[in-house]
């Protein structure tokens, strides 16, 4: 596969999955605020803002409007709904040849639909219904791209994109909710209800733990359950047998660099326990784990992607 | 209210039932047909007389059952198929870059099997003689001797390469691909408008519009035996092997200038199509004279490139240094016989508006012929009389640059102003060579789907060639609309659309 598709699937997956992620935690957040004192909402909406763009906010001054507005269609947020959209379908377009008419036309559509769409027109009545609608759009793409494309090499750099983006995002959503446990903005029973929301991670925790909500064990899941697809132990896995499907033909030298580092990563991920973290030590855990995620994303690139001619003539 | 963003559906609607004929419609007085001015042109439709001529008879009794509102649907699901599959170009204003669909037209353009046939016969015919001129004049130059093309308008062409001097050319095939522009003129004959022979695109749109007629009606589809197009991409495959001993293991990429380019859809859509690599510039190196692409394995060979760039820009060591678009080394690695391509280098040469003037005395040069196909009338105001001529005619003629196209650098002498007249006359007299003129030619007209009712708009008609150990056309072509009522110009860069055009089988 050319190295410039492979960079374009990674990336046009990255986004797709930063759009899905941001989709989600609004539209749960739309349909969660109604329930909450203003206090609370407010507290929530800027860990929201926080996981979701990296900015520290004081709570209090949010308006649910405008912090949707930014969250969802402000395109000089390079965070944004329609910024993630944009970017991934960008990167569609210029690999065209290398995805099925499906999953373009799917990614297209989504975009088109979003793109018109005005805070005025979604706030009158049900503000969430749109977040709603367009995750099942997503859903869909993502069904359509499992459905439609060989799993070949192509599909394991989408698989690559897509996991190593939401080790990201749910390791700053955690972040976000254990690194403040002892403060006075300390998340409530609801906002850990609100954090299983947000990682579609309600039911498959009930089913493990049974309704009895615990922040321990909330981490235990999110962190290292290895059959939810939002979970971090999830995607390390599925990042690992990618890893072992790309670039078939490139030098074993090339390619232990790579595996060494996600070899490590596993390893991490696999031993970790729980207990161990609970005194502080999350937030701590999860910063490792993304700087070998990044890692990860460097050796990718300058093993199979950027790497210099000149090396193997 | 608040979701209209989420309607939207590319329904083509229910099965298409086929009327028992009812009575013709009369262009001018029936509905949709209202406002349709049958005048000096040749209509597709219909006959002098206002009576739908034969082949038009199916569509037009199908026609007349559907109610204005439903043939308004039908285009719209036209158009939004066109935008999802994201065939559209960009326009940019006030910072906001605004994606617009090219415009398709649903109400198919319909040429008969005699007709087709000789439009087959005759292209293949010029094709051939094409390529013998672009062989004799990259090599012995026996036209130029014989004194029947002048020397200084092939070695002083902007598009004559030196670099291709003596250089071998797979089955002296250097067009493999060309796009003719046919008309047709008020008697209804198909004339030769231009021939495309560097980089000709469109055949993405011919078959994107196929696909959305096709839907918008399939019975009347079915019961016309239109000939199938959908194996175009696997007749350029066959073409682009042919031009390499290997056949079967050989590597082939198609060479876009990416994802900015107006005809980016096509090169992506061919690669798709016909299951090779898409490559831009920065994907390729070359080294020891041979092509690679970098992929995610290492690197590797590449035996026959489609391009889809021009020659100025393919290699910046040759050709324009100032090139980020092509590959340093490439014309070299063509020279060394690593690499084909296609088409060949200088073809464009031939596509000159003033070589185009000679072409019918190619055809008898080479092949001994009389020309299937007609070329327009053409003055070429290097040659005195003609100057004098199209200067007195200014207000008759089109004159157009020899080395411009898509309808730059020309004048519509009728619809110019007399100061616009004067000023290009001077532009004439500076520079005779550089212009030719032609009559102002009625394009024909067809019906074409106009929002509230169904009017005449000028057509014309792109078959495409393919031309390697063989020549072969698939049957059909692409139509394009000038969209503007009156307008003759069916450039999309200018507000052109396209229609899909049914071959029929008999």
């Amino acid at each position: 596969m050319l190295s410039r598709v492979a960079d374009s699937l990674y990336w046009m997956s990255r986004y797709v999955e930063r759009a899905e992620h941001t989709t989600r935690l609004i539209a749960v957040k739309l349909d969660s605020m109604v329930e909450q004192t203003s206090e609370d909402a407010a507290a929530s909406w800027s860990r929201v803002i926080e996981a979701l763009t990296g900015e520290k906010t004081a709570p209090l001054h949010q308006d649910a409007f405008v912090i949707t507005r930014k969250l969802a269609f402000d395109r000089s947020n390079e965070n944004s709904l329609i910024t993630s959209l944009a970017l991934a379908r960008d990167n569609a377009r210029q690999v065209r040849e290398a995805l099925s008419n499906e999953v373009w036309e799917n990614l297209n559509r989504l975009y088109l639909r979003l793109t018109p769409v005005t805070m005025d027109s979604i706030w009158v009545h049900t503000p969430g219904r749109l977040f709603r609608e367009a995750l099942e759009e997503m859903h869909t793409l993502e069904g359509v791209t499992y459905s439609t494309l060989s799993h070949g090499e192509g599909w394991y750099f989408l698989e690559l994109g897509r996991h190593i983006e939401r080790v990201q995002q749910l390791g700053r959503l955690l972040d976000v909710h254990f690194s403040a446990a002892n403060s006075e903005t300390a998340p409530k029973y609801f906002d850990w209800l609100v954090l299983l929301k947000f990682c579609t991670a309600f039911e498959p925790y009930t089913k493990q733990y049974t309704a009895s909500i615990r922040p321990q064990k909330i981490a235990e899941f999110l962190l290292f359950d290895p059959e939810f697809p939002h979970s971090i132990c999830f995607s390390v896995d599925r990042m690992t047998e990618a890893l072992a499907r790309v670039a078939p033909g490139a030098p074993p030298a090339r390619r232990a660099a790579v595996e060494r580092l996600a070899g490590r990563l596993k390893a991490a991920v696999d031993f970790g326990q729980v207990d161990e973290l609970m005194s502080g030590g999350v937030a701590a855990f999860i910063a490792d784990i993304t700087k070998q995620c990044e890692q990860i994303h460097k050796a990718l690139y300058s093993s199979y992607i950027t790497y210099g001619a000149e090396t193997v003539l | 209210m608040q979701h209209e963003v989420f309607a939207g559906t590319e329904d083509f609607g229910g099965p298409d039932i086929v009327a028992a004929p009812a009575q013709a419609s009369r262009p001018g007085v029936d509905a949709p047909y209202a406002n349709y001015e049958l005048g000096k042109p040749y209509d597709e439709m219909f006959a002098r007389d206002g009576k739908a001529r034969l082949p038009y008879a199916t569509i037009d009794s199908r026609i007349s059952t559907l109610p204005l509102e439903e043939l308004n649907r039908r285009q719209q699901a036209c158009e939004l198929s066109f935008l999802h599959q994201g065939i559209t170009f960009t326009v940019y204003s006030d910072n906001q870059a605004t994606e617009r669909i090219i415009p398709t037209d649903l109400l198919p353009r319909i040429v008969t099997a005699k007709e087709w046939d000789r439009i087959e016969r005759g292209l293949t015919q010029r094709i051939h003689a094409l390529n013998l001129f672009l062989r004799d004049i990259y090599n012995e130059g026996r036209v130029l001797k014989d004194g029947v093309v002048p020397r200084s308008m092939i070695y002083g062409s902007k598009h004559y390469r030196r670099e291709m001097r003596g250089l071998p050319v797979p089955h002296g095939a250097y067009v493999n691909i060309c796009g003719s522009d046919l008309i047709r003129n008020e008697a209804g004959d198909f004339v030769v408008l231009e021939d495309n022979l560097r980089v000709p695109s469109g055949v993405s749109y011919m078959l994107a519009n196929r696909d959305v007629a096709r839907r918008a009606f399939p019975a009347v589809f079915r019961s016309m035996g239109v000939r199938p197009i959908e194996h175009y991409p696997l007749e350029l495959l066959a073409t682009l092997r042919s031009l390499t001993p290997f056949h079967e293991d050989v590597s082939i990429a198609v060479l876009t200038p990416g994802v900015f380019n107006s005809a980016y859809f096509e090169h992506a859509f061919l690669a798709r199509q016909m299951g090779v690599e898409l490559v831009e510039g920065r994907d390729l190196l070359v080294n020891d004279n041979v092509v690679y692409t970098r992929t995610t394995s290492g690197l590797k060979r590449i035996d026959v490139i489609y391009r889809r760039i021009d020659d100025d820009f393919i290699d910046p060591l040759i050709f324009r240094s100032d090139s980020a678009l092509g590959v340093p080394g490439l014309f070299n690695a063509y020279r060394a016989g690593n690499v084909m391509i296609a088409n060949a280098l200088g073809t464009g040469v031939a596509d000159d508006k003033a070589v185009y003037a000679y072409v019918p005395r190619l055809i008898r040069y080479y092949l001994a012929e009389e020309p299937i196909l007609d070329n327009v009338e053409t003055f070429l105001c290097r040659e005195q009389k003609s100057l004098d001529h199209v200067l007195a005619n200014l207000d008759k003629l089109v004159v157009k640059a020899v080395g411009e196209s898509g309808g730059y650098g020309m004048l519509v002498g009728p619809h110019a102003s007399q100061k616009e007249r004067d000023e290009f006359a001077e532009k004439v007299r500076a520079d005779p060579e550089n212009y030719i003129a032609q009559p102002t030619i009625q394009l024909s007209t067809a019906p074409t789907f106009v929002g509230n009712g169904i009017e005449a708009r000028h057509v014309d008609l792109r078959p495409f060639i393919l031309h390697g150990a063989e020549t072969k056309l698939v049957p059909g072509a692409l139509t394009r609309v000038a969209l503007k009522r009156g307008s003759l110009v069916v450039n999309s860069s200018q507000g052109g659309g396209s229609k899909d055009t049914w071959v029929l089988s008999q």
